[in-house]
Formats: C-alpha cells, sequence, structure tokens
C-alpha cells in the first residue's frame, strides 16, 4: 500500500501542474480550458522532433517546445477567445474543447498516430522508493513543480503583474480604472498558462510512449478533478488537489483491482470529482488566494 | 488654458443617448463640483473623461490635447484618474494592495509610490489601521475612502471622485470633503460628483446638471448662497 502511495504522489504531480494552468486561466478569465492539455502535447511533440529527429541539444530543444507552446497560447487567445469575451461562458468553454480536438487532429496529421519516445531530461535511471520504482523524470518533474508551487506563489503576492492578473478576475471595471491593460492581461495569462502546459507536457512525455493528444486523453480529467477539489481558483489548492487525486487514483487501483474491476483509474478520478462536487463544492481551499 | 474642456459631449449606452452636448471648463489646482439628480448624466460624463465609455460626438481637451477616444490605460499615464461610484475597489485584495494598483502608471519607481503611500495614510489614517485587510471586509465609508485613496495612488494631476458621500453619514461625509480639501491643497485638481450640497463648502466652482446637459456653471460660493438657484434644480433648500 505505501508503495501505492508512493506511486500516487509522483503520479499526482502531472496533474496537479496542469491544473495550476486551469486555475489561473479561470482566475484570469473565468474560462474552463479545456485546452490546456494540448499545450503540453504540443510542446512534447515539438521537443521530440528537435531532438529526434533534428539533434537540437536537449535544453534548446526543451526551450523550442515551451515556446512553441507560449505561441499555441497565445493565438488561442487571440482567435479563439477574445472574439467570444462577452459571449456566455459555456460558449467559451466549448470553443476550448474545439481548439483541442482541432489540435489533437493537426499532430496526428503531422505527427502520425504511432508512439513516440522522447529521451528523459536527466538520463534514465531508476530508483526504489518504498518499493516503488520511480524514474529520474519523475523525480525532476515533483522538484518543478515544487519550485513552480513557491515561485507562484511569491509572483502572485509580491510582484505588481501577480496582483494585477487577480485584481482582472475581481472586478474588470476597477481595473481598467486603474489604468490596466485587460487585453494585455489576457495575453498574459494565456501565454503563462500555456507555458505551463508546456512544462507538464514536456516532463510528463518521457515517462511513458506519447502520442496525439495524450495530454488531454489522460491527464485532462484528473487535472480539472484537481482543481476543483482545490476550490478552483486556488493555486496552493491546485496544488495539494493533483497530489490527493493522484494517491486516490493510486490507491483506488491497489484496492479496487482485486474485485477485478475494469476501470479503475478513471472509475476512482470520476468517483472523487463526483463526490467534492456533491459534498464540497466550494473545494478544500475554496477562496481566491 | 483650461486643464479640462469639454466641448459638445455625446455619449450614451447602447442606442439611449444620456449626454446632450456636454461643455465645461475647469482650470488647474481647482475643485469643481457637479450637483445634479440622480440620473443626471453626472456619471456618465466622468466615465466618458476617463476614457471608459467612448464619446459620440463633441471634444475633450486635457491639458490643451485632445483626448476624446483615447482609452483609459493612456489617460491614467497622462494623469487623468477616476474614483468610481459603488466603490469598485478589489474585494480579495488587502487594502495596500489595492492601494499598490493603484500606483499601476508609476509602478517602476518604487520610491515615489512608497512616499504616495505615505502620504495617502497620512490622509486616511483607517485604512492604515486596516492595511491587511481584505477591501470586501471594510465597511462601505471604508471602501469609499480606499477608492479615492486608491486614485491618489496614481499621483494624479486631475482626480474625478464620482460620488464622494454617498452611503456616508454627514459627519464621515465632511470628514471626506475635508480629505478633497487636502488632496487639491498638494496639487491635484479636483472634480467631485455629488449629490450632497454640502461639498460646496470645498468649491471653488460648481455645475448644476439635468437631463444630460449643464444648465449652470458658476463660482461654488455663489452656487452656496443662491438657495432658490439649489431649490429650483435640486430641489433641495440645503
Amino acid at each position: 500500500m505505501l508503495t501505492s502511495l508512493v506511486i500516487g504522489v509522483f503520479q499526482g504531480a502531472t496533474y496537479g501542474l496542469l491544473a495550476v494552468g486551469l486555475v489561473l486561466v479561470y482566475k484570469g478569465t473565468r474560462v474552463f480550458n479545456f485546452m490546456q492539455g494540448e499545450f503540453g502535447t504540443v510542446a512534447a511533440y515539438a521537443t521530440w522532433g528537435l531532438v529526434a529527429n533534428a539533434h537540437v541539444p536537449y535544453g534548446f530543444a526543451v526551450l523550442a517546445g515551451l515556446a512553441c507552446a507560449v505561441l499555441l497560447g497565445l493565438v488561442v487567445e487571440r482567435l479563439v477567445i477574445r472574439p467570444l469575451l462577452d459571449s456566455p461562458k459555456i460558449t467559451l468553454l466549448v470553443a476550448t474543447v474545439g481548439a483541442a480536438l482541432l489540435t489533437i487532429s493537426l499532430t496526428t496529421l503531422f505527427g502520425k498516430s504511432e508512439g513516440r519516445v522522447l529521451a528523459p531530461a536527466l538520463g534514465s535511471k531508476n530508483f526504489f522508493i518504498l518499493g516503488a520504482g520511480v524514474a529520474t523524470q519523475q523525480l525532476l518533474l515533483v522538484a518543478v513543480l515544487a519550485g513552480l508551487a513557491v515561485a507562484l506563489a511569491y509572483f502572485f503576492s509580491r510582484t505588481d503583474l501577480g496582483l494585477a492578473v487577480l485584481a482582472t478576475s475581481q472586478d474588470a471595471f476597477a481595473t481598467r480604472v486603474v489604468g490596466i491593460s485587460v487585453p494585455a492581461m489576457s495575453r498574459f495569462i494565456w501565454g503563462f498558462a500555456a507555458l505551463l502546459g508546456g512544462i507538464a507536457g514536456i516532463l510528463q512525455a518521457p515517462i511513458g510512449v506519447f502520442g496525439p493528444g495524450f495530454m488531454t486523453g489522460l491527464f485532462i480529467v484528473p487535472a480539472f478533478t484537481a482543481a476543483v477539489l482545490g476550490g478552483m481558483t486556488s493555486l496552493p489548492g491546485a496544488f495539494l488537489g493533483g497530489e490527493l487525486v493522484g494517491v486516490a487514483q493510486s490507491l483506488g487501483i491497489y484496492y479496487l483491482e482485486r474485485f477485478h474491476i475494469p476501470g479503475t483509474a478513471d472509475l476512482t478520478v470520476f468517483a472523487l470529482l463526483l463526490a467534492v462536487l456533491l459534498v464540497r463544492p466550494q473545494g478544500l481551499l475554496g477562496k481566491e488566494a | 488654458m483650461p486643464l479640462l474642456e469639454l466641448d459638445g459631449l455625446r455619449t450614451g449606452y447602447g442606442a439611449v443617448p444620456v449626454l446632450h452636448g456636454v461643455s465645461l471648463s475647469v482650470e488647474e489646482g481647482e475643485t469643481a463640483v457637479m450637483l445634479g439628480l440622480n440620473g443626471a448624466g453626472k456619471t456618465t460624463t466622468m466615465i466618458s473623461i476617463a476614457g471608459l465609455l467612448r464619446p459620440w460626438a463633441g471634444r475633450i481637451h486635457f491639458d490643451g490635447k485632445p483626448i476624446h477616444g483615447k482609452d483609459a490605460r493612456e489617460l491614467v499615464e497622462m494623469g487623468i484618474v477616476l474614483a468610481p461610484e459603488g466603490r469598485h475597489v478589489f474585494p480579495a485584495l488587502s487594502v495596500q494592495n489595492n492601494l499598490r494598483l493603484g500606483a499601476w502608471p508609476k509602478r517602476r519607481d518604487a520610491g515615489l509610490v512608497k512616499r504616495t503611500m505615505d502620504r495617502v495614510f497620512e490622509v486616511f489614517p483607517r485604512l492604515l489601521e486596516r492595511r491587511d485587510q481584505l477591501a470586501g471586509t471594510l465597511s462601505g465609508g471604508e471602501q469609499q475612502m480606499l477608492a479615492i485613496a486608491r486614485g491618489m495612488m496614481a499621483s494624479p494631476r486631475l482626480l474625478l471622485v464620482d460620488e464622494a458621500s454617498l452611503g456616508l453619514s454627514p459627519k464621515l461625509a465632511q470628514e471626506v470633503f475635508e480629505t478633497m480639501r487636502r488632496i487639491n491643497r498638494d496639487g491635484t485638481t479636483v472634480v467631485i460628483v455629488e449629490q450632497n450640497a454640502g461639498v460646496l463648502r470645498i468649491a471653488s466652482r460648481a455645475f448644476i446638471m439635468l437631463k444630460g446637459q449643464i444648465v449652470y456653471a458658476g463660482a461654488g460660493e455663489e452656487l452656496r448662497r443662491g438657495g432658490e438657484l439649489r431649490k429650483a434644480y435640486l430641489g433641495t433648500p440645503d
């Protein structure tokens, strides 16, 4: 069981990383962003393409991959989000789903629908923690998550730009009154969220084999569950939620598989999401933070 | 040359006209007061000057330069700042962070921001006591003060205060008027929209607005004495 717990913590890190991007967009623009996973997929493909085919040094490939994700974020903001800003939020939600499906189709078209292998960033050594096999890449992922948690906490409580993002989400009129450009903030939020999505994708891809839409298919629902669990507007909540979903999923697999129940991983996540929405819809840390 | 000059300003919301050609001018260093009943177009005039509502026709000049059609961000940088009606503070941010955002156009000058904040806390000691409290948990009067204080943080040349005393007790209203006088003495030109004629005490210039037009413009003192005039337009002798 301890082994499952450790597996869950590492799995949860990816959920948490993706959930932070979801929370950022929701805080800043009140949009449920189903595009978040695809920022990761595109970044992973770009990095893989440069490393495996063009033999570009890993570090440069990662930077290029992240640049692609940010560019995609800015394009989505300009072409999809901005024109629909005054539409009902459900329209925006569906629009992000559309953008994600289009991106998945395009990656399938250009990247072929076969599994790809991106080399891990720091070699492929494995460790054993309480009986669970853990790759260096997973340690790196958790370290990056922790680093980002600290950096984001600082950003939102201590910097003018961080405060401006929070301001945009609280009162758009007052934001204009103090002289902050709301379109510029919207661009910043989507670019930043795409960067976080890209980081998640590039870190997650080497942990298994990846293909078109892998970040959406495997991670977006647990990440939304994590974000909702954390209260949807709380960044610490998103980190915590990611870990809780990871651990719950892992324990769910551990306890339910002996009863030969199929699809235990998804079952646990959906059950958790439903439970949160029914019992504590405001989430664990459900307030502006 | 007046600091602020409106000439035949027309605007409204959607297809509904609210302002039917507003003309007025305010000299640098003045405290101007705009009185009028609900729905007269006072707030619409203020948000048009601040660049938050596009004029349909007419001209607005600030310091001799045309500013109609410029957006709020540019105008804040030029020194025109609005303390909006209905408070519009950032409820989930602390008092201090609300003030910090007020200094957005000056954010790269940390020394100036610090000095302005010290001055703001001197003028509004109540906000100093509550600096770490979330703005949404302040009383109505305190939020009103915070909105004005946030406007001061941008070190504006022209501060537009929309409904300075709305919902305040008469004593607190006098306190806010007194504060406006101090802000003016610091060198800021102030335009105050009010329904409370008590504000005339600090006004060097006064306007009365009725149905989207300026129907009276004169010295504040003149209107303060002329009870009949006020009664005619505002229906209140006090």
